[in-house]
């Protein structure tokens, strides 16, 4: 077995070294794939002064000490390049037009004295929503300046603080002694004051108690007569008719006394004729009842009438005149200490974003990559289909079969070709709506109009298949080449990161593959919202590089398969 | 075989074709006739397939001229195609498809409406033993059902040249026989037939004629005993002795010549100047004292016309 192991070892090292695709695949593809990466993503990482920075169109409205401050700044930035605009159209229109210019700013007027005075200022951004990691890049720029405006302003105002906070707290601790000193001083006076009302009020009130007691006395003795005087009388007719009650009870005891000695005397007449006896002798008549009646009378005690409340008359007291209350005055130079102080508040600097387009727009990564990465497999599917297909047909020979039922090569590459079109079109659809629906990607204003751009791709797409089988040759060669191609194209196309990470030379490459006009017509449409005309143009690209495409396969078509 | 007193229906005028500087055809000529099947024998690397890719018009030589009922292939090539069957090496067919779709497909090539190259693609079916399969996917089918459907993907449209570049490789034998009954039938129906092999027994058995092809040169054309006859060599006798013999025993005999003679095995192979001289031979044995345990004849037929007339070398380094 070992001899079977060394053998099919070695074996495998003699078939990799007469597979060229196989050692294509080992070395060659992955150093293309590197290098393009590493190029497009240097500025990523660094970017030499001047060389491939971004461009940053400013708006100076302020034309004060901040602006050329925040200019100045900028300037000294290696990774950005200012360039001096006057109307925000024009820097709306560099955002648009130029290469590496993801956002302008515009730095308000008054700046300057907003932030002398305490005040915030904005720095308006007018963004490129498609740009989000360039403004990204300049934006952590700006925030770094910023940063340090408002760090530096802050410093400036604490050093005053502090040298102003000594002064008022001097200024402070004087007025304090000053103000207790004066305190004590009313006080004293106060308490005078006090003791002569008092004084005088005693004194008031003296007078007015001796007179409410003579007053008084003299209603009670009156009023006591009066009861005196009115029980005489009701006792004095009280006693008549004692009197006549006393005569009665004298009469009705002799009266009795007669009845007795008549009623002896006539019992004793009688006798026999008892019956024949005369009535007794009448009673006395009573005293009226109403003599009687006023012995019942309760004793009518008369009411003493109450003194009159006295009123109690309005005292009078004068008072003294208060001395002057000690001042309460801050001390005379604080009002100009404080106000020092907060005339120099720092301002705050800061800076928010507008979209260029005027239209809202907040994409995230998969407004990137959905179309992109949606490009690049749909250039696979395409070599795949077409390339590998078209290759395969040959050596299955069903190729050659079909041109001998006639079919003339074109027809067979139009046929071809004009399916895959439309398979990669509904691929790119697909994606689109699963982008919508897992991801929540912008489809524009109309997502119809994607598919301009997205037809436009699909064609030129097949056609550059086309040319890759007519490179390749065989079957095994044409992933890889194909493949490597389409990475390439993908990759420098702007469809795995943004155009302007690259160098300058590559974006100038760039314009020569329709990754990259439709990449730029799906964030026009996508994130920018541009009208729909302005996604025609670098459709028309898209179309125009298909088209050389096609004439280039053809030609190589024919003269390989015809 | 059939009578061949059809008209000319293709004529293949001093093709030449080299890659580089390697030449490939060097002024081959041949004439086809309607209902006629010729035979396209050669060794690999002979030429054949480039030939049938010229009469195909896949290939254009680099000189002569191809003509198809009277079409010439340089301008009017579509037209031309129209009347070809090609039966490619290779098996030409859409594995995912089903048989019925392939012959569909290259029947409506052929301008044949959908209806027609429904029937047309059934009939084919039929005839090739392939009704029961006509949904399943190629890629289900056996070896031989796939030669099959690939001889019938060649005849849907009833071609009138039928090129058949090896249709019967690798089959069994009941699959072979089926399409050499299907080719004949094609033939005998009044198609010109190419047929290129390396099946002599199958060119012996079909064909009206034969074309030897060898490094790009049509080397000898006729009927089989016509090529058979130039191959000029006569029965081989095969015998088995019990010892080594005296040599030359058998040389009063004229036209006699031992053509394997060391080392010695028990075995002597002569070739014979006719088949009446095995008597003389046992014979000239009996008188020498060579005891002969036994003997076989051997009839000369087409292969071995087919090695006398093209060597026995190797030509692979000549492969097309």
């Amino acid at each position: 077995m070992p001899r079977a192991a060394w053998l099919v070892f070695v074996n495998e090292f003699r078939l990799l070294a007469r597979d060229r695709v196989g050692v294509f695949m080992l070395v060659v593809a992955p150093v293309v794939i590197i290098l393009v990466a590493g190029l497009s993503l240097g500025n990523v990482y660094g970017v030499a002064a001047g060389q491939s920075a971004y461009v940053v169109p400013i708006i100076d409205d302020d034309h004060g000490v901040a602006a050329h401050f925040i200019i100045s700044a900028l300037e000294r930035e290696s990774a950005v390049k200012v360039i001096k605009v006057d109307k925000l159209d024009l820097a709306r229109a560099a955002v648009e037009a130029r290469d590496r210019t993801p956002l302008a700013i515009i730095i308000p007027a008054g700046a300057t004295r907003s932030l002398e005075t305490g005040g915030v200022v904005q720095l308006e951004l007018y963004v490129d929503p498609v740009k989000r990691l360039e403004v990204s890049a300049i934006e952590s720029h700006l925030d770094k300046l910023c940063r340090e405006i408002n760090m530096r302003a802050q410093g400036e105002f604490h050093g005053k603080l502090m040298q102003q906070d000594a002064i008022v707290r001097h200024q402070l601790e004087q007025a304090d002694q000053d103000f207790a000193t004066a305190v004590q001083r009313y006080q004293g006076q106060l308490r005078k004051q006090r003791k002569t009302v008092e004084a005088s009020l005693n004194a008031q009130m003296k007078g007015i108690l001796g007179q409410f007691e003579k007053e008084g006395r003299a209603t009670i003795e009156r009023s006591t007569a009066d009861v005196k005087s009115a029980l005489t009388r009701d006792i004095a007719s009280r006693r008549d008719a004692v009197t006549a009650v006393s005569r009665y009870l004298g009469a009705l005891q002799a009266s009795e006394r007669e009845f007795d000695n008549w009623f002896a005397a006539l019992k004793a007449i009688a006798d026999a004729h008892r019956v024949h006896l005369p009535p007794p002798p009448t009673l006395p008549a009573s005293p009226p009842k109403e003599e009687l009646s006023e012995l019942s009378k309760p004793i009518l005690v008369p009411e003493i009438t109450p003194a009159p409340t006295p009123v109690l008359p309005r005292l009078r007291v004068k008072l003294p005149a208060l001395p002057p209350p000690p001042r309460l005055g801050l001390p005379a130079g604080i009002g100009s200490s404080i106000a020092l102080i907060t005339s120099s508040f720092p301002g705050y600097l800061g800076w928010r974003e507008h979209p260029i387009t005027g239209d809202i727009a907040e994409p995230n990564a998969f407004d990137q990559y959905v179309p992109g990465f949606g490009i690049t497999f749909l250039l696979i599917a395409m070599l795949m289909a077409i390339g590998m297909g078209l290759i395969d047909e040959r050596d299955w020979g069903t190729l050659h079969r079909l041109r001998v039922s006639g079919a003339p090569l074109l027809g067979v590459l139009i046929g071809k070709m004009s399916c895959r079109f439309i398979i990669g079109l509904l691929q790119m659809v697909i994606l689109f709506a699963v982008g919508r629906g897992l991801f929540g990607i912008s489809l524009g204003q109309n997502p119809l109009l994607l598919l301009i751009p997205t037809a436009a791709m699909s064609f030129a797409a097949a056609a550059f298949s086309l040319v890759i089988a007519c490179v390749a040759r065989t079957h095994d060669s044409v992933m890889p080449i194909g493949a490597v191609a389409a990475m390439v194209m993908s990759a420098i196309g702007g469809c795995w990161w943004p155009l302007d990470f690259e160098p300058a030379w590559m974006r100038t490459l760039a314009r020569l593959l329709p990754t990259t006009w439709t990449m730029r017509a799906y964030n026009d449409l996508m994130i920018r919202h541009v009208p729909a005309v302005s996604a025609l143009t670098p459709t028309a690209f898209v179309a125009a590089l298909g088209l050389l495409y096609l004439m280039i396969g053809m030609i190589a078509a024919s003269k390989l398969y015809d | 075989m059939t009578m061949l007193s059809g008209e000319t229906v293709l004529e293949a005028i001093v093709l030449r074709k080299s890659y580089g500087r390697r030449v490939v055809l060097d002024g081959v000529s041949l004439t086809l006739r309607r209902g006629e099947m010729v035979g396209l024998l050669g060794p690999n690397g002979a030429g054949k397939t480039t030939i049938l890719s010229i009469l195909a018009t896949l290939l254009r030589p680099d000189g002569g001229e191809v003509r198809i009922t009277g079409i010439g292939a340089g301008s009017h090539r579509y037209e031309l195609r129209r009347k070809l069957g090609f039966v490619p090496q290779s098996l030409a067919l859409y594995q995912s498809l089903t048989p019925l779709q392939n012959l569909e497909l290259f029947a409506r090539l052929h301008r044949i409406d959908r209806r027609q190259a429904r029937i047309e693609s059934m009939q084919m079916l039929e005839e090739v033993g392939l009704v029961e399969r006509a949904h399943d996917r190629v890629a289900t089918l056996s070896g031989g059902m796939k030669r099959r459907l690939n001889l019938a993907c060649g005849l849907v449209h009833r071609p009138e040249v039928l090129l058949l570049d090896e249709p019967s490789v690798g089959v069994d034998p009941q699959s072979r026989e089926q399409i050499l009954l299907t080719v004949r039938r094609t033939a005998d129906a009044g198609a010109a037939v190419i047929y290129s092999t390396h099946y002599m027994e199958e060119v012996e058995r079909m064909c009206d004629r034969i074309l030897l092809i060898d490094r790009g040169q049509l080397i000898a054309e006729g009927t089989t005993a016509e090529l058979i006859g130039r191959g000029g060599r006569g029965p081989l006798m095969e015998i088995s002795i019990e010892a080594a013999s005296p040599s030359g025993w058998y040389g009063g005999l004229a036209g006699v010549v031992e053509l394997r003679n060391a080392p010695f095995d028990g075995r002597m192979v002569l070739q014979l100047a006719h088949p009446a001289q095995v008597s003389e031979v046992l014979d000239c044995a009996r008188a020498a004292g060579v005891r002969i345990v036994n003997f076989a004849l051997h009839s000369p037929n087409l292969s071995d016309a087919f090695m006398a007339l093209t060597g026995r070398a190797l030509h692979d380094a000549n492969a097309d």
